[in-house]
C-alpha cells in the first residue's frame, strides 16, 4: 500500500487536489456548504451558496459541453471559424517571420535596420493595435487574422534570428572554403540547424495565436470561440463561458504537444553537428 | 562598429518617419487611416493638458500596479514553496498547468461578471496574466539549484531555513527576474485587453474610443505610451537584476 502510494505520489496528490477543488466548487453551487454550516452559523450560512450564473459548477459545465458538442453541435461552427482565423494567421506569421528573421540574422546591416522596429513592437502589447486594424479593414475576418499575425510573428522572427546567429561558425567556414554559394550554404547548413529554434518559436507563437483568437473576436464578431465566450458572458451564461475557455485551453495544449512531438522527432534525425 | 549599428538603426527609423509623414501630407494615403508623426506629436501635446487623459493614465497605472504587485506577492512565495516542497508542487501543479494552458484573457467575461467593469476586473486579469510566469520561473529557479551546494550545506548540517536563505533564494533570483520581465508584458497585455473589452476609463479605453471616432493620432499616441511603458519596465527590471547580481557572490564562476 505504502509502496503503491510512493510510486504514484504525484498522481495521487494531484488527483486529490483537483477532486477537492471540484467538490468545493460544486458544493458552493448546490448549497452543500450552506447546509453544512447551517447549525453553527444560522441564517448567515446562506452566504455559502452562490448563484449558478455567478460560478456555474463542474457538472453544469460538463452537461453544457456535452450539449454543445454532441447534441446541438452549436460549437462546431465557432470552432471552424476560429480555426480558420488561427490557421491563416499562423501561416502568414510564418511566411513573414521566418524570412525576416533569417535575413536579419544573416545580414548584419539589415539586422541593424530592423532592430529598432522589432524592439518597439516587442515592448508594445500588440493587441493595442486592434482598434487601428479595425479602422483599416473592419471587424471581419481580415482584422482577426491580422491581430493573430501581429501577435505571433515576433516570436517566430526572433527565434529565426537567434537560429542563424548560433549556427556553428566552423561549419560555415568549411562550406565557404569548399566554395559553397550562399544558396547551398543556406539550404544545407543554416536551415537544418535552424529547425529546432523555429519549432521553439512556433510553440510560443501558438500561445500568442490563441490570445489573438479571443482578442480579435471581442469586437462585433458573430462567429468564433472568442465571440461565443464574450456573448455568453454578457448573457451571464457562465457554464457556456467555461466550455469555451476549456475548448481553447485544450486546443492550445494539443497543438503545443504536437509541436513537442515534432521537436523530439527532429532531434532524432538531425545529425549531431555540434558534438 | 557600434556606430554603424546606431547609424543604420537611427537612419532607418528617420527614413520611415519621413516617408510616413510624406505619405500623409501629400494625401497619397488618407491621413485619417495612418495619421502622421507630426499629427501624433500634436495630439500628444494636446492630451498633456487634458485632465481626462491623466485620469485614463491613472486608472491604467493603478490596474497595472495593483495586479502586478499582487502577482509578485503571491507568485514568488508560491513558486518557492512549490520548488522546495515536492508534495505541495504535486498538489498545485495541475492548477498551475491548467491556468498556464488557458490564455488568461479568455477569462475576462467571467472576471467581469465577478468584479464588474470597473478597475478590479482589470486588476484580476493583470494578476492572472502575470502570476503564472512568476510562479513557473521561481519554481524552475529552485529546481535548477546546484545539487553540490545543497549536499555540501547538508553535510555541514545547515538548517532548512539556513539552506533556503543562503543557497536556494540567491540562486533563484535570476530566474525570478526573467519571470518578472515576461510577466510585465503579460500584465500590460491584460491592461489593454481588459480595457478594450469593457471599461469606463483607462488608456485602452482611450485607444478604443479614438478608433471609433477615427482619431488615428490619439490612437497612435496611446499605443506609443504602452510601448514606452513596456520598454521602461523591462529596463528597470534589468537594472534591478544587475543590482542583485552584484552583491551575489560569484559562486558559479569557480568551476
Amino acid at each position: 500500500m505504502k509502496r503503491f502510494y510512493l510510486a504514484h505520489e504525484r498522481a495521487i496528490l494531484g488527483a486529490i487536489g483537483v477532486v477537492l477543488f471540484l467538490m468545493l466548487w460544486e458544493g458552493f453551487e448546490r448549497g452543500w456548504w450552506a447546509e453544512l454550516l447551517q447549525p453553527p452559523l444560522g441564517p448567515q450560512a446562506a452566504r455559502f451558496q452562490l448563484k449558478p450564473i455567478f460560478i456555474s459548477s463542474p457538472t453544469r459545465i460538463a452537461r453544457m459541453a456535452f450539449d454543445m458538442f454532441f447534441i446541438t453541435g452549436a460549437i462546431w461552427k465557432d470552432i471552424g471559424w476560429s480555426s480558420l482565423e488561427f490557421a491563416l494567421g499562423i501561416a502568414l506569421a510564418f511566411a513573414i517571420g521566418i524570412p525576416l528573421g533569417l535575413a536579419a540574422g544573416w545580414y548584419r546591416r539589415l539586422n541593424y535596420a530592423v532592430e529598432p522596429f522589432l524592439a518597439a513592437l516587442n515592448a508594445t502589447p500588440q493587441v493595442a493595435f486592434l482598434p487601428l486594424l479595425i479602422l483599416w479593414v473592419g471587424t471581419g475576418l481580415a482584422s482577426r487574422v491580422m491581430i493573430i499575425v501581429l501577435l505571433a510573428v515576433l516570436p517566430i522572427a526572433i527565434s529565426a534570428l537567434a537560429a542563424v546567429r548560433t549556427v556553428d561558425a566552423r561549419l560555415v567556414r568549411v562550406a565557404r572554403s569548399f566554395s559553397a554559394g550562399d544558396a547551398l550554404l543556406f539550404r544545407s547548413i543554416i536551415l537544418p540547424s535552424a529547425v529546432p529554434f523555429l519549432l521553439a518559436g512556433a510553440r510560443l507563437a501558438v500561445g500568442r495565436g490563441m490570445i489573438g483568437i479571443v482578442v480579435g473576436e471581442i469586437y462585433g464578431s458573430s462567429a468564433g470561440i472568442g465571440a461565443m465566450i464574450s456573448q455568453a458572458g454578457s448573457r451571464f451564461e457562465t457554464d457556456k463561458v467555461f466550455v469555451g475557455v476549456l475548448t481553447i485551453a485544450t486546443a492550445g495544449v494539443a497543438l503545443v504537444e504536437l509541436i513537442r512531438r515534432i521537436e523530439r522527432r527532429v532531434d532524432v534525425w538531425r545529425p549531431q553537428v555540434a558534438a | 562598429m557600434n556606430f554603424e549599428r546606431l547609424l543604420i538603426g537611427g537612419g532607418t527609423l528617420v527614413v520611415f518617419l519621413l516617408v510616413w509623414e510624406l505619405c500623409a501630407d501629400s494625401d497619397a494615403i488618407n491621413p485619417l487611416f495612418i495619421s502622421s508623426p507630426s499629427r501624433i506629436v500634436h495630439a500628444g501635446s494636446a492630451l498633456m493638458t487634458d485632465p481626462d487623459f491623466w485620469n485614463d493614465v491613472r486608472v491604467s497605472a493603478n490596474e497595472f500596479i495593483f495586479g502586478y504587485i499582487a502577482a509578485i506577492v503571491i507568485g514568488v512565495p508560491l513558486g518557492l514553496l512549490m520548488g522546495t516542497s515536492r508534495r505541495l508542487s504535486y498538489i498545485f501543479a495541475p492548477f498551475v498547468d491548467t491556468l498556464n494552458a488557458v490564455p488568461r484573457v479568455t477569462l475576462l467575461p467571467l472576471l467581469i461578471i465577478w468584479f464588474g467593469i470597473g478597475i478590479w476586473s482589470k486588476v484580476a486579469v493583470v494578476f492572472l496574466g502575470a502570476v503564472i510566469p512568476i510562479v513557473i520561473s521561481a519554481l524552475s529557479g529552485v529546481k535548477t539549484n546546484e545539487a553540490r551546494f545543497l549536499t555540501m550545506a547538508r553535510s555541514f548540517s545547515a538548517s532548512r531555513t539556513r539552506i533556503f536563505a543562503s543557497i536556494i533564494l540567491p540562486g533563484t533570483v535570476p530566474y525570478i527576474f526573467t519571470g518578472l520581465k515576461y510577466a510585465a508584458g503579460r500584465a500590460l497585455l491584460g491592461v489593454v485587453v481588459g480595457e478594450l473589452y469593457a471599461s469606463t476609463a483607462g488608456l485602452g479605453h482611450m485607444i478604443a474610443d479614438a478608433g471609433n471616432m477615427f482619431q488615428t493620432d490619439t490612437l497612435f499616441f496611446g499605443v506609443l505610451i504602452f510601448t514606452a511603458t513596456g520598454l521602461v519596465v523591462v529596463a528597470l527590471l534589468d537594472r534591478l537584476e544587475r543590482r542583485f547580481e552584484r552583491w551575489r557572490p560569484n559562486v558559479g564562476a569557480a568551476t
